[in-house]
Order: C-alpha cells, then sequence, then structure tokens
C-alpha cells in the first residue's frame, strides 16, 4: 500500500468513526442509569428481586456479548416472521414490526444489547463502592439525625464515586474495543470497514490503522479518567 | 432530674446475652463512667442508648421522653418523630471518630446543623468555629480528617457533636484507637466539658480517668453491672470479687489504690 492508499483508507475509516463513537457514547448513557438500578435492586431487601438480579447478572457476564448482540437483533425479526406465518397479526406484532422498519433499528438493537450488558458489570463495581463505604459512616450520619436520603447522597455517593473511578475506567476503555463486536451483525464501524479495506488491498495495513483509532480513542478516555480521578484526590 | 433513665434492658445476638437486666440513671450535670473487661456488653449498652442496636426488652427514658418500652415481654419503640427528637438530644462520639473524610473540618462540624437543624450557614459557621477554637483547632478548619493526626480527629468529631447541643453526649471508647500523648488531649478535653458541667456518659478503659472525671462508676461484665458507685467506693473501696480482680490487672498487679 502507498502513501495515497493509507490516507484513503484513514478517510474512510474516519467516515465511520462517529458510528462507532455513538455507540460508545450511547452504551455509556444508557449502561451507568441501569447499573445503578441493578445495584439498588441487588441491595432491595426483596428476596425474589435479588435472585432475579442474581441471575440477569449471571446471564450478562456469562454469556459472550458477540452472541448477545446476534440474539437481540435476530430476535424481534423472528417473533414477528413466526407469529405472522402462524397467522397472527395482533398484539404487539404491529408494534414490533414499526421498531424493525426504523431505520436505526441496527443502532438500537446494538445500545440495547450493549447497554444491558454493561449494565450488569457496571451494577458490580457500583456495589463493590457501596459496600467499601465503612458502617461507622452511616452510623455517624445517623447520630447526626440525617435522613437515609442525606446520608446516601451527601455522605456515601461522593466517597463512593472515588472509589468506583479506576474500576469503571477500566470497563469504558474495554467498552471503546468491544464496540468492534458490533461488526457481526455488519453494522458500519471502523472494525467492518477495515476489514473491508483489508481484502480490497490484500494488505494487513487498513486493520492496524483501525488500531490506531481505537488507541487515540483510549489514550483520550484514559487522560480524562486520571483527570477526575485528580480532581478526587484531595481527600483519601 | 434523670436525663436518662434505663430500666431492665436485655439484649441478645442469636443466643448469646449480652446484656441481663441493666438499670442505670444519669442525672444532669453528671458524668458516668461505664468499665469493664471487653466482651462485658458496655458498648452495645451505649448502642442501645443511641438506637444503633435494638434493645429486647426492658424501658428507656431520654429527657423525660420514653424511647423503648416494653409490653408483652415485647420492645416497643416509640413512634419515628419521637425517635428523631431524641436522636438529636444525644450526641456520641465513636472509639474510631467516624468523620467524613470527603469534608473538611468546617464542613464536618457544620453538616448537621445545616442540614438537619436547617441553621443558616452563617450561624452555624459561626458556631463551629467557637467549637473549633475550644478544641484548639481554629487552624485546622479547612484540612481534611486525612490531615489530622488521631487526636484531632478526635477532638473534631467531639465539636461535630455538640455542634448539635445535645443534651448528653456519649463516648464509646474515645481513647482506645490513640496512643498515650493523644490520649491525654482527648482526656483533657473531656475534662474541661465536665467542668462545664456537661452530661456525660464514657465508656473507657482508662480507669486514672474514670476516678478522676467521672461522678458515677459503672462496673459491667457478661453483661451484669456487677458494682457501680461513686469512683471513691468502686476503686477505693471495691466489694465485688470480680471488679477486685479487673482492677488489680490495671493497676499492674497491685491491689487496688485505696
Amino acid at each position: 500500500m502507498d502513501f495515497e492508499a493509507i490516507k484513503k483508507v484513514t478517510l474512510i475509516l474516519l467516515e465511520y468513526l462517529p458510528n462507532t463513537l455513538s455507540l460508545f457514547i450511547w452504551t455509556l448513557v444508557f449502561s451507568i442509569p441501569i447499573g445503578m438500578i441493578v445495584t439498588w435492586l441487588k441491595k432491595c431487601r426483596c428476596r425474589p428481586v435479588n435472585w432475579l438480579t442474581d441471575l440477569y447478572i449471571l446471564i450478562m457476564r456469562g454469556t459472550p456479548l458477540m452472541l448477545q448482540i446476534i440474539a437481540f437483533h435476530y430476535a424481534i425479526p423472528m417473533i414477528v416472521s413466526s407469529a405472522v406465518s402462524s397467522g397472527k397479526t395482533g398484539g404487539i406484532i404491529p408494534f414490533l414490526q414499526s421498531i424493525m422498519n426504523n431505520e436505526h433499528y441496527m443502532i438500537i438493537t446494538l445500545v440495547v444489547a450493549f447497554a444491558l450488558n454493561y449494565a450488569a458489570y457496571f451494577a458490580e463495581i457500583f456495589r463493590g463502592g457501596i459496600e467499601a463505604i465503612p458502617k461507622g459512616q452511616y452510623e455517624a450520619a445517623q447520630m447526626l439525625g440525617m435522613t437515609k436520603m442525606q446520608t446516601f447522597f451527601r455522605i456515601v455517593l461522593p466517597q463512593v464515586t472515588k472509589r468506583v473511578i479506576p474500576a469503571t475506567a477500566n470497563e469504558v476503555i474495554v467498552l471503546v474495543k468491544d464496540t468492534s463486536l458490533a461488526n457481526v451483525i455488519a453494522f458500519a464501524e471502523i472494525t467492518m470497514k477495515a476489514k473491508q479495506q483489508m481484502n480490497f488491498y490484500s494488505s494487513i495495513l487498513p486493520l492496524f490503522i483501525a488500531g490506531i483509532f481505537y488507541f487515540v480513542m483510549n489514550a483520550l478516555v484514559t487522560m480524562l479518567f486520571s483527570f477526575i480521578e485528580k480532581k478526587f484526590d484531595y481527600y483519601k | 432530674m434523670a436525663i436518662l433513665e434505663v430500666k431492665h434492658i436485655s439484649k441478645k445476638f442469636g443466643d448469646l446475652e449480652v446484656l441481663k437486666d441493666i438499670s442505670f440513671n444519669v442525672e444532669v450535670g453528671e458524668v458516668v463512667a461505664i468499665i469493664g473487661p471487653s466482651g462485658s456488653g458496655k458498648s452495645t449498652l451505649l448502642r442501645c442508648v443511641n438506637q444503633l442496636e435494638r434493645a429486647d426488652s426492658g424501658e428507656i427514658n431520654v429527657c423525660g421522653m420514653n424511647m423503648l418500652h416494653t409490653e408483652d415481654g415485647k420492645a416497643q419503640y416509640a413512634d419515628k418523630k419521637t425517635l428523631r427528637d431524641i436522636r438529636l438530644k444525644i450526641g456520641l462520639v465513636f472509639q474510631n471518630f467516624n468523620l467524613f473524610p470527603h469534608f473538611s473540618v468546617m464542613q464536618n462540624v457544620i453538616e448537621a446543623p445545616v442540614h438537619v437543624l436547617k441553621q443558616s450557614k452563617a450561624e452555624a459557621t459561626a458556631k463551629a468555629q467557637e467549637l473549633l477554637k475550644k478544641m484548639g483547632l481554629e487552624a485546622k478548619a479547612k484540612s481534611y480528617p486525612c490531615e489530622l493526626s488521631g487526636g484531632q480527629q478526635q477532638r473534631v468529631s467531639i465539636a461535630r457533636a455538640l455542634a448539635l447541643s445535645p443534651d448528653v453526649l456519649f463516648f464509646d471508647e474515645p481513647t482506645s484507637a490513640l496512643d498515650p500523648e493523644l490520649t491525654g488531649e482527648i482526656l483533657k478535653v473531656i475534662k474541661e466539658l465536665a467542668q462545664e458541667k456537661m452530661t456525660m456518659v464514657i465508656v473507657t478503659h482508662e480507669m486514672a480517668f474514670a476516678r478522676d472525671v467521672a461522678n458515677h462508676v459503672i462496673f459491667m461484665d457478661q453483661g451484669y453491672i456487677v458494682e457501680e458507685g461513686t469512683p471513691e467506693e468502686v476503686f477505693g473501696n471495691t466489694q465485688n470479687e470480680r471488679t477486685k480482680q479487673f482492677l488489680q490487672r490495671y493497676n499492674g498487679g497491685e491491689p487496688p489504690l485505696a
């Protein structure tokens, strides 16, 4: 590959960078709040809810994300086609069809699969953070007459945030790279395009360029997190 | 007037009876020291009075409000509002300080006055400054707990408890996490509070201090109050065999001071 070809490939990958980024960002936007909810469900005092939450986490962490992506992507079309072929067209079928025909169907199923998967990991990170807060902090707050809400938002949450930053950074870095799994359902992101260019030029260089893209993104993520970590450095 | 009345309190952890029929009173302005070997139930008793543990039966009245009474052998706690009112009358200083690490010294002290008592920040800050000055910490208002020595942290936690102007202050082994030098700082502060007629209940292993500061000494062993009285009675004229043994150990094997 000559320099012109490298430039051309780089520009093509750059064109599909927004797809990779939107999958990354939407996953974060949904998985972090869902993760918090899952943590809360896991810590609530209702046993059946705890079991269901455990099961959810077990499945999400216990099976490959790639399989989950495929399953979520093909589940709705399969439900619809089997319903239609057996003559059922009422109920939720029209609704499912409308989702299926949505122009963003692919990114929707990807974000659902990614967010549910990452929420399981985030939930465990947050739980670890909450459980690391000494009992004495709750007791001190209680003795000062603080309500449960005040205790959580003013005492516990700020300390949990500091504690979960390193583990969260880890997870976000993995997510940057995991967006490449979206190519299994032919989502046009960087890895998918790099593979096409690899075949076109019969060269491994496009994959190398894609690697540089991920590397730069993760360098930025790493810098951002060390900045946040420093912000919390004023206490131990 | 009794500021705290504890009557026939019992408490079990599983099959283990940690408190057995405990009764005592604390009068206004009195300093009560609770001493005894580890595992005798001193801390559990304090935690029951402070609502950090629930007693199984008995009666507790704080400042004329009923916190707990027993009906048909089962403990009945007062409604939430009363429990909260009682809690605000009581301050507790922990063995491990339990300061909020993400707050500065000043924020630690004004947190409850501002967010619980809804005082203005200016009012709370003025009072906090006064308290910190009393604790010899006026220069440390902007520091974070991790930057302070153990003794300083414990003084902050005393200021934090006093910021709510409690009617009675409890100490749960306030010097057990400190070396002898820092212990001295804390004992000095408590002595000063005693001179100001602050009502205090102190669980401690500092026998000399208990003898010196307390008006009333309670010796506990295996969940019972086995001996109580003035320091002169308990230390000087020990009646109970178990108390004698314990105090001897503290005096390095010598007989208790006469």
